[in-house]
Order: C-alpha cells, then sequence, then structure tokens
C-alpha cells in the first residue's frame, strides 16, 4: 500500500474522508511530540510552570483522541471501507490509543519535572534521563514520519531502536539503586527521576506499538508478539512482493 | 510553389506523357497510362514507408538519394528535429541552472498547492526539515512538520511568519514564512535561526545576570549611605554629596529593576496569565501615590466603565504606573494630566493625555526602544530609567493589548493601551456568565 493509493477511491468525499482522518492522526502527533518535548525541557530547564503547563494541556491531546475516533467510526459506519481501507483505519484507531497514552506520560513527566525543579539538582544535572529522553523523542519522531510515509522499512528500525532505550532504562534504574544506597537523603528525588525514566521507556514501547501498526498497514501482517527476526522477514517478503508488484 | 515541387510535377508530367506516347505508338493508352500511375503509386508508397523510417529513427538522407522532393522533406524533418533538440538542451540547461541555484541556497523553499501537497523543494529543505524527495512529493506538508504552532500558522499565514522547533536538529530553531503567489500557490520559505535564537538569548542572558550581580553590591552601598544621611556626626560639607549619593544609587537599583523586569517581559514567550484585575481601583492608587508629590501637574481621574480586565496584576500596575508617571514627569506644574478607563467597540482602552512638552512625530516610533531619550539632559533630571515605555510595550503584547501615541511637539501627548475583548470582564450586563472568577481579592500575584 502506497501513499497515493488512498487517492483511488470513486468516491471524492471518501478520499476526503480517509486523507483527512490520516492528516488528524499526524496533527495529534504533533501535538504530542510538542507537549513531550516541553515536559523534557521543564526537566532540563529545572522550570515547574512549563511542567504544569504540559499537565494542563493533556486535555487538548485527549479532545484530538476522541474526535478522531469518532470521525472512523462515522467511516466504518458509512463507508464499510476493505482490505487497505480497512487496515487503515484499524491502524489509525490503535494508533490514537497509543499517541494519547504517550501525551498521558508526556503529562507525568511535566509533573514530575515540575516537583524535581524544587530539589537540589544532582551534579550530572539527570543528563543520563535527558539522554534517555532524546533517543526517545528520536523515536517518536521517526514513528510519525514512517507513518506518514507508510514506511515499513523505517517503522522496523524503530522497533529496532526500542531495544537500546530499554537497555538505557535499565541501567538508569541500576543507577538509581546505588545512590539511593550510598546516601538515603536523595531517595525521594531518584525515585521521581526512575520514574521519569520509566515513563520515558514506556513512550518508547508506544512508538513501538505504533511502527507494528504501520507494518500491519502497509502489509496486513499483524506482527504483534513476535521475534525481531520474523518481523524483520515479514517486512522484507513484503517490501519484495510491493516491488514486483510496482 | 517551391523549386523542387516544380522538378518533382514536371517530372511526374514527363513520366505520364512518355507513357501516353508510348500507349501511342504501341497501341493500348489506357493501359500505358494506368502502368506508369501505377508504377508512381508504388514508387510513393516506397518512398513513405521509409520516411516513416526515419521519422522514427533510421538514418535519412542515403535512402533517398541527394536531389528531389524526397530528400528535402527529410532535410526539413531533420532540421525541426535538430532545432527541438536544441531548444530542449537550453531548456534543460537552464532548468539545470534553477536547481542548482536553488539547490545552493542555504534557506529551503517548499512550493505548496492549494491542498497543502508539496509539489517541489530544494535541497536545502530536505538538509533543515528532513524531507525525503523520493517519497514526501504530493504529501501534505504538515504531515512531515507537524509542530502544534505550524499546523495553525498553516490554516492562516496572514503575512505573519512564525519560529518553530526544528525537527531534525536538536535545539535548532527554522523561522517559516509561507508566501502565497500564482492560483492559491505558496511558497514556504524556512531559514535555519539557531544562531540568532542562541545570540539573543546569550544577551538576555547576560542583561538578566549582569542585573541581578550588580544588585547585592549596591543594596550594600544603599544601606551604608542610608546609615551616613541619618546620623549627626558627618561634616556638613559631607552632607549634601551623601544625599545625592544616595539618590543616584536608588536609581541605580531602579534601573535594575526594571532592567531585570523588561528582560523576564523578553523571555517569556507564553501569554500573561488571566487573573481578575480591578483596573479603577488601581488606577485610583497610582494616581493617589502620584499626587503626594510636590511640584506635580493637575492629575485628573475618570472612570467611564467598571469593566475589569484579566492579566498579570504585577504587570498591568507597571503599564499602568509608567505611563502615567511619564506623562507626570514630562508636564509642567501649571499644565494637566487626564487619565481615563473606558470601554469602546475594540475592547477597553486606557488613556493618559498630557499638556506636556510633546514628542516629535519622527521620533514617537523610537521612543518604545530601551534607552531612549528625547531630550537626554531633561530626562535625566526628572529621574526616568529610560525603560519605562519598553517595559509598557512588552507587558502590553503579553496581554494582547497595543499601544498607539498621539502627540504635538510643545502640546502634549496622549498615550492610549488598547486591550482586546478576550481580556474584559464586564460585571453586570450580558457578560457575567463568561466572568468566573468571582472574588477580586483572591489574587495569586
Amino acid at each position: 500500500m502506497e501513499v497515493g493509493e488512498l487517492g483511488q477511491h470513486i468516491s471524492r468525499r471518501f478520499n476526503e474522508d480517509l486523507e483527512h482522518v490520516r492528516n488528524s492522526v499526524l496533527a495529534m502527533g504533533g501535538l504530542v511530540e510538542e507537549q513531550f518535548d516541553r515536559a523534557v525541557k521543564a526537566l532540563t530547564d529545572g522550570n515547574s510552570e512549563l511542567g504544569l503547563k504540559v499537565k494542563e494541556d493533556d486535555i487538548k491531546v485527549n479532545r484530538m483522541e476522541v474526535s478522531i475516533d469518532e470521525e472512523c467510526s462515522r467511516i466504518l459506519a458509512t463507508r464499510a471501507p476493505t482490505a487497505g481501507d480497512l487496515r487503515l483505519i484499524i491502524a489509525i484507531i490503535k494508533t490514537i490509543t497509543d499517541l494519547e497514552r504517550i501525551g498521558d506520560e508526556a503529562e507525568k513527566i511535566g509533573v514530575l519535572a515540575a516537583r524535581l525543579a524544587g530539589v537540589e539538582r544532582p551534579s550530572t544535572n539527570y543528563r543520563e534521563v535527558r539522554n534517555l529522553a532524546r533517543h526517545v523523542k528520536n523515536m517518536v519522531h521517526r514513528t510519525l514520519d514512517a507513518f506518514a510515509r507508510l514506511d515499513s522499512k523505517a517503522a522496523l528500525d524503530v522497533v529496532k531502536a526500542d531495544d537500546t532505550v530499554d537497555e538505557e532504562y535499565e541501567s538508569i534504574y541500576r543507577q538509581g539503586i546505588t545512590f539511593m544506597m550510598e546516601d538515603p537523603r536523595t531517595i525521594s528525588r531518584v525515585m521521581d527521576t526512575t520514574w521519569m525514566a520509566r515513563a520515558l521507556e514506556r513512550i518508547g514501547d508506544h512508538a513501538k506499538n505504533i511502527c507494528e501498526y504501520v507494518i500491519f498497514m502497509v502489509h496486513g501482517k499483524d506482527l504483534r508478539y513476535m521475534g525481531l527476526d520474523s518481523i524483520e522477514a515479514e517486512v522484507r517478503k513484503g517490501v519484495q512482493r510491493e516491488e514486483a508488484g510496482a | 510553389m517551391r523549386n523542387h515541387w516544380a522538378s518533382h510535377l514536371l517530372a511526374l508530367a514527363g513520366w505520364l506523357l512518355g507513357a501516353l506516347l508510348l500507349g501511342l505508338i504501341a497501341g493500348g493508352p489506357a493501359w500505358w497510362l494506368a502502368g506508369a500511375l501505377a508504377a508512381y503509386v508504388a514508387y510513393m508508397l516506397r518512398n513513405v514507408y521509409l520516411l516513416d523510417r526515419v521519422i522514427s529513427g533510421a538514418p535519412g538522407l542515403r535512402t533517398f538519394g541527394t536531389r528531389g522532393l524526397w530528400p528535402e522533406l527529410v532535410a526539413g524533418i531533420d532540421k525541426i528535429r535538430a532545432k527541438s533538440r536544441n531548444r530542449k538542451l537550453r531548456y534543460h540547461r537552464l532548468l539545470r541552472e534553477v536547481s542548482e541555484s536553488t539547490g545552493a541556497l542555504s534557506d529551503a523553499g517548499i512550493i505548496l498547492n492549494p491542498e497543502k501537497e508539496i509539489l517541489w523543494f530544494n535541497t536545502a529543505a530536505t538538509r533543515l526539515l528532513g524531507l525525503d524527495p523520493a517519497r514526501d512529493i504530493g504529501n501534505r506538508i504538515d504531515n512531515f512538520i507537524r509542530h502544534p504552532d505550524f499546523v495553525q500558522y498553516l490554516e492562516d499565514p496572514a503575512g505573519r511568519s512564525i519560529t518553530i522547533p526544528s525537527p531534525t536538529a536538536e535545539l535548532g530553531f527554522l523561522l517559516v514564512q509561507l508566501i502565497p503567489y500564482g492560483r492559491e500557490h505558496q511558497l514556504a520559505i524556512v531559514r535555519d535561526v539557531t544562531h540568532e535564537r542562541h545570540l539573543e538569548r546569550t544577551r538576555r542572558d547576560f542583561v538578566a545576570n549582569a542585573s541581578h550581580e550588580l544588585r547585592s553590591p549596591l543594596t550594600v552601598i544603599s544601606g551604608y549611605l542610608d546609615a551616613l544621611a541619618e546620623a549627626d556626626d558627618p561634616p556638613e560639607s559631607w552632607r549634601e554629596p551623601i544625599r545625592e549619593m544616595l539618590r543616584q544609587a536608588n536609581r541605580m537599583t531602579q534601573i535594575l529593576r526594571d532592567l531585570i523586569e523588561l528582560t523576564r517581559l523578553e523571555s517569556e514567550t507564553s501569554k500573561a496569565k488571566y487573573d481578575f484585575v480591578d483596573v479603577a481601583d488601581m488606577l485610583r492608587g497610582i494616581v493617589r501615590e502620584l499626587e503626594a508629590r510636590a511640584e506635580r501637574p493637575k492629575l485628573t481621574l475618570r472612570i467611564e466603565s467598571d469593566a475589569a480586565l484579566l492579566g498579570s496584576e504585577s504587570e498591568l500596575h507597571s503599564i499602568f504606573y509608567n505611563v502615567i508617571h511619564n506623562a507626570v514627569r514630562f508636564t509642567p506644574p501649571t499644565g494637566s494630566v487626564d487619565v481615563s478607563w473606558g470601554t469602546d467597540d475594540a475592547g477597553g482602552v486606557f488613556t493618559v493625555r498630557d499638556t506636556g512638552i510633546g514628542i516629535p512625530a519622527e521620533l514617537i516610533p523610537r521612543i518604545t526602544e530601551r534607552f531612549y531619550r528625547v531630550d537626554p539632559g531633561r530626562s535625566r533630571a526628572t529621574g526616568g530609567t529610560g525603560l519605562g515605555l519598553a517595559i509598557v510595550k512588552h507587558a502590553l503584547q503579553r496581554h494582547n493589548g497595543t499601544l498607539t501615541i498621539q502627540s504635538h511637539e510643545g502640546q502634549g501627548s496622549t498615550f492610549a493601551c488598547h486591550f482586546s475583548p478576550a481580556r474584559l470582564v464586564y460585571r453586570g450586563g450580558a457578560s457575567k456568565a463568561a466572568y468566573n472568577r468571582p472574588a477580586p481579592n483572591v489574587k495569586s500575584g
């Protein structure tokens, strides 16, 4: 399935509907990306006001989810889409759930950042968490790009990148335990930092989910809970089929 | 008729005439004539066939010999072909020039159709925005630049430009401007302003830090000067110098406070908060404070509306205070200053009209610049910091407001601050429902 294929319906309204709902998902993605950026900035700058603003604005993300959900239901009910269109709608319904969760995690990071702004900062200035945040931000960005381009190969790359994020989370977690044992006074701060790393790791997982929906949308294969190797094999097969067909 | 046509027709006539003559001699001239015509048709058919091959690419002139109708036709075709080849080459070269020069631009250029779909972009767009030339043509641009501010801007550009964080470079910033052209097409120009933003930020940080650092030593100096001014023991000759030092130290403190305030206003990107502010009450307080001064012009306050504002209390106070204080400073004690608060169709209006020295028309646009003084000697004598109107301008911007200044030199000036209806709250009347902060004295500060 290619981006251009969306424009091949006899009914122009149907084309426009599909195109519109797809654009809305990406607009929602943009909003979520910004929320995430601001939450991380709140941590970097120690800006509690910004962190709380993220919490306040989460309602916008939720509203968008509801409206896209309604639009999808309407398309399902009135147009009864099939094949690629049906996959698109299903993938969108799942994607917005994960996007909304990313928004929730960003909200969590914002609140934690606001709290951490009030306490003494460690000498590293949360370097590990910021590093992890950079990776995750990059993942989310590439995920949405892959969604926009219906690019299963790029989606696969993001799925692979999730392992690095998991490893980084693991190391922050272990480091935190060491800190807490060395100096119990840091416990509350380290706990907050760990929660933040946890939220970031979850965002990575949601991005990975969305990438799996992208692969599903493009090749029509459900790849959840499969090993990375078999996912890769499927994507390669699918791409080859597509190239042979083109 | 051209030469080769004439000779061809002549040859045809000769051929037919020859056949007719032979027919007359040998008998059956009709058969002879028909035979000759058939031979002519066959000859023509062969040549048309060859011509067809020439058109589709086989070398032509040799098959047809060098003279006569057919070689001329082939030569004509070749000429047209060469011409179009040249033209194509020229366009190709031009196109390459254009694409090379747009590729060399450091700014990204993207052409959008009315549906906001990407029609073309240069190589800088790939570098700055991460667009993929192989796949992204025909997709909507906000599928790739997804920042909410940009999405909103795309809906309604209105001749402005916006700055968004770069989607590709961390900590990068891009300035985007949409320029409409042709039939509803748009050209998006994107420039990397990371460096400018960085410089601007460095400047702001420097001013803020310097002001903060200067404040603490100054507090110590003022403290001792205060004590000295109160003390009885200093010799009489020192008394006046100490008072003067104290005055100047206080002025420096005021300047630093204004600088810090201005830097804060500049660096806040969001709009001011929406706290309930009772304008009439605040204005009464300011006027009362200024009335306590000796040597001042006549002050009158007119409250024409009981509308209140939603905004930041401290910032609104600085707006009102600075504008009124400014008018009082530049108006002689014999003159008058009229302060009024009211509403019109466009929202709330705060006006200060004075009969002071006025401002020359050409300097009006400059007086909101920091440290700009119309008459340096006089302004310093009246004890201003030179930052008042700059603060007013920035604080107003944060309250969706605008400042207009009218002035006649020697006759006085009128400063008007306009506030948008979104910031207004009417007590009583239809829009009471919109007023959801019932306790005016519960202010978060």
